[in-house]
């Protein structure tokens, strides 16, 4: 009779583990793996390391690692997203987003390697934070690129401003396509103006797929793709620099003429002209 | 008489809307409800079932119209499944052009350009956007346009009716009473800043702005007009915002009337430049001393010289998808030697561009409705008009411009407006249509 009981208190006690264990990972999910070339790995908070795959949840305290030829993209609720390059490192430190009431923070940790991050709801309010060994970055509305290398860790600026605080001081990134170097928490931050080209490249094929890889979703072949290109969705939002037709010197000559024509003609019908000068024989 | 009163009417009612009209654009907000009722299911989407490239590429095109960023992971994720399509690429930097990260938009555009399957029709549009970027990465930029056409008016000088009569009893000088003519014209814009490549992005900046028509008949209203603004832009770094900066300039004006030098104008002001989300906004205040001539035609012009003190606010941005809005509006204050032609100005314009593209070839083609309203409130009545009446002008003015690319840089631009002018002297009330057409080389 005692052995039904213990297994039936047993049954309900790992039920119970598990249903609370599930609510609370549940609770924790703070974002998807929407894009990941193996190898990349993930540990949750108290779990072990496992191969990332598309659609994994990714949790709150979650490390994910990409190995040399893994990369991954993470979509975060607060619609941010990563994009991890190989050899990567980070932690989900701290995310906390309320999508009623729009509010959160979030707080992540790079160690090695570098990723791309595009603002989303949290970075608008300036409550998205990268943290290296040399800084930490505060992110307000927009994207960048941060590298965490042997020299320390390189802001590229892309969008928006960044807040680098360090033991030294703060310094604000303010303009697109240019960088900051930090190499170390007690050393200056350095600017490095634009960034150039060649490098801003880099670090963009270095955050995607490579040729041949299709970051765990086969099929993709782009249809209907064109909302400014020559696609089935035609040309909005396409750059271009706006004409005013009746902006320029053509106003500015209809305001003059007009004046003119109102006060500077006189309206009574012109004078007769003035008489011919008299005639003055100078004497000696 | 009774035609008179009802177009005056109208006058009223249209200058009263056009002001209205421009602030109801410019609250308009930039997301719409629809969208984001659209986009949400879809972000939803993309987060529960990531592998659905239908549902994300549903999300990717309708994303940017409302929030550059989201687009822009969105194409980053269908870049993850496919590295090799020259079409997500240039999206992409399309987008990030949009955001002003014009490295990472030439880093896209580069690498669209070595895709297989890289059209023709797209690569002319790639290369046309990397040669934009190459010149905003260029530490001395250049930009402009020149045109020429012609232009036909229903009222070349701008002023009332034929057979109007003076308070004298006089009538109005019938030389510059309403007379159809056209033109031949010719302007140019040309646009120089220097970048210092510093982290506040402190410039230089110059502009030129010239005009310059050839009436057909009338000749006393060939008019010409040429300007010079230039000054140093200072950035201003801040936590809370990008963009900022403030601007003090000179101003230098010269105009011909007639064939012969009538008008200077010398001056400064400070302006400055603020974004808020996508919209930008430029206010201004300037002074400029303005010296008119006697001339044999326009004998009082000097009356008019004097200080013109001017505040205004431009501002710009997007109504929805490729639809976007410029307006401004300014008072000014002009002293004039002869204190009747002095006055108070307030005026209001409206240019909402819009961009299409109608044959499918990727080239955009712009059609700007305008709309503005002026009001003139002068100092004291003109003797010469009517001694007993101080004037006053309400102006209203409608346009439609239209601008078709043709081949690489050369564009036609074509432009229909209408102004009218209700005073409460009949010799300041006038109205003109006019149409306006020709080539225009931008660079």
């Amino acid at each position: 009779m005692r052995t039904p009981r213990r297994f039936i208190v047993a049954l309900t006690f790992v039920f119970s583990s598990a249903l609370f264990a599930a609510a609370s990972a549940s609770a924790q999910q703070v974002g998807t793996a929407t894009a990941v070339n193996p190898l990349s790995e993930s540990t949750p908070p108290g779990g072990t390391t496992a191969p990332l795959v598309v659609g994994a949840h990714i949790v709150h305290k979650e490390k994910v690692h990409t190995t040399p030829a893994g990369t991954v993209q993470l979509l975060f609720t607060d619609k941010s997203t990563m994009s991890i390059a190989p050899n990567t490192d980070i932690v989900i430190d701290e995310y906390v987003y309320d999508p009623n009431a729009n509010n959160g923070h979030m707080l992540v940790s790079l160690t090695k390697g570098a990723l791309r991050f595009v603002g989303g709801q949290l970075s608008h309010q300036g409550e998205a934070t990268i943290t290296t060994s040399a800084a930490n970055i505060g992110i307000r509305g927009g994207t960048v690129t941060v590298i965490q290398g042997q020299n320390g860790t390189k802001v590229i600026n892309v969008s928006g401003i960044m807040k680098i605080v360090n033991g030294t001081g703060t310094f604000l990134l303010t303009r697109s396509d240019f960088g900051a170097l930090i190499q170390g928490w007690n050393t200056p931050i350095q600017d490095l103006g634009r960034i150039p080209t060649a490098e801003v490249a880099f670090h963009q094929a270095h955050t995607t797929s490579t040729p041949g890889e299709d970051g765990g979703v086969p099929g993709f072949t782009g249809a209907n793709i064109g909302h400014c290109g020559i696609g089935s969705v035609q040309g909005t939002n396409c750059p271009q620099t706006p004409w005013m037709p009746s902006d320029g010197g053509q106003l500015d000559a209809s305001q003059i003429l007009g004046n003119a024509t109102n006060f500077g003609a006189g309206q009574n019908n012109p004078p007769p002209p003035p008489p011919p000068p008299p005639i003055i024989t100078r004497g000696r | 008489m009774k035609d008179r009163t009802w177009r005056a009417s109208w006058n009223r009612v249209a200058g009263a809307l056009a002001p209205a009209l421009l602030l109801v654009v410019s609250s308009l907000p930039a997301k719409s409800q629809t969208t984001s009722d659209l986009l949400n299911p879809l972000f939803q989407g993309i987060l529960a079932q990531p592998a659905n490239f239908n549902n994300a590429l549903q999300y990717a095109t309708l994303a940017p119209a409302s929030d550059i960023e989201s687009a822009i992971s969105t194409y980053e994720q269908l870049l993850f499944y496919n590295p090799n399509l020259a079409s997500v690429r240039f999206e992409l930097g399309v987008l990030y052009y949009r955001l002003g990260s014009y490295e990472m938009a030439r880093s896209y555009f580069a690498s669209a350009l070595t895709m297989k399957d890289m059209t023709p029709g797209l690569r002319q549009r790639t290369e046309d956007l990397i040669a934009a970027i190459d010149k905003k990465l260029q530490p001395d930029q250049f930009s402009g346009y020149v045109q020429s056409g012609f232009r036909y008016q229903t009222n070349a000088a701008l002023g009332p009716a034929a057979g109007t009569a003076l308070a004298s009893g006089k009538l109005f000088n019938n030389s510059f009473a309403a007379r159809p003519d056209g033109n031949w014209f010719g302007a140019f814009g040309l646009n120089y800043v220097h970048d210092f490549e510093q982290q506040n992005g402190n410039t230089f900046e110059a502009s030129a702005v010239g005009y310059d028509a050839q009436q057909f008949k009338l000749h006393q209203f060939d008019v010409g007009v040429m300007e010079l603004r230039a000054g140093p832009r200072f950035g201003i770094v801040s936590e809370t915002a990008t963009g900022l900066s403030i601007k003090p300039y000179f101003i230098a004006t010269g105009a011909t009337l007639a064939d012969a030098a009538y008008y200077g104008g010398l001056g400064g002001g400070l302006t400055a430049h603020i974004k808020l989300g996508d919209v930008a906004l430029d206010p201004y205040a300037e002074v400029v001393q303005q010296s008119f001539r006697n001339l044999t035609l326009y004998p009082l012009a000097s009356g008019m010289s004097g200080t013109l003190s001017t505040v205004g606010l431009q501002a710009s941005g997007p109504v929805y998808a490729s639809l976007g809005f410029q307006s401004r509006v300014t008072y000014a204050h002009a002293d004039a030697n002869f204190n009747p032609f002095g006055y108070n100005a307030y005026a209001g314009d409206v240019w909402l561009p819009w961009n299409f593209s109608p044959l499918g070839d990727g080239r955009t083609w712009t059609l700007t409705p305008t709309a503005g309203v002026s009001w003139w409130q002068y100092n004291a009545p003109d003797p010469t008009i009517d001694p007993f009446v101080t004037p006053n002008i309400l102006e209203w003015r409608l346009g439609l411009g239209l601008e078709v690319p043709i081949w690489k840089l050369l564009y036609l631009g074509m432009l229909a407006q209408y102004r009218a002018d209700v005073s409460n002297v009949s010799a300041f009330s006038m109205h003109d249509f006019s149409v306006t057409a020709g080539p225009t080389m931008r660079f």
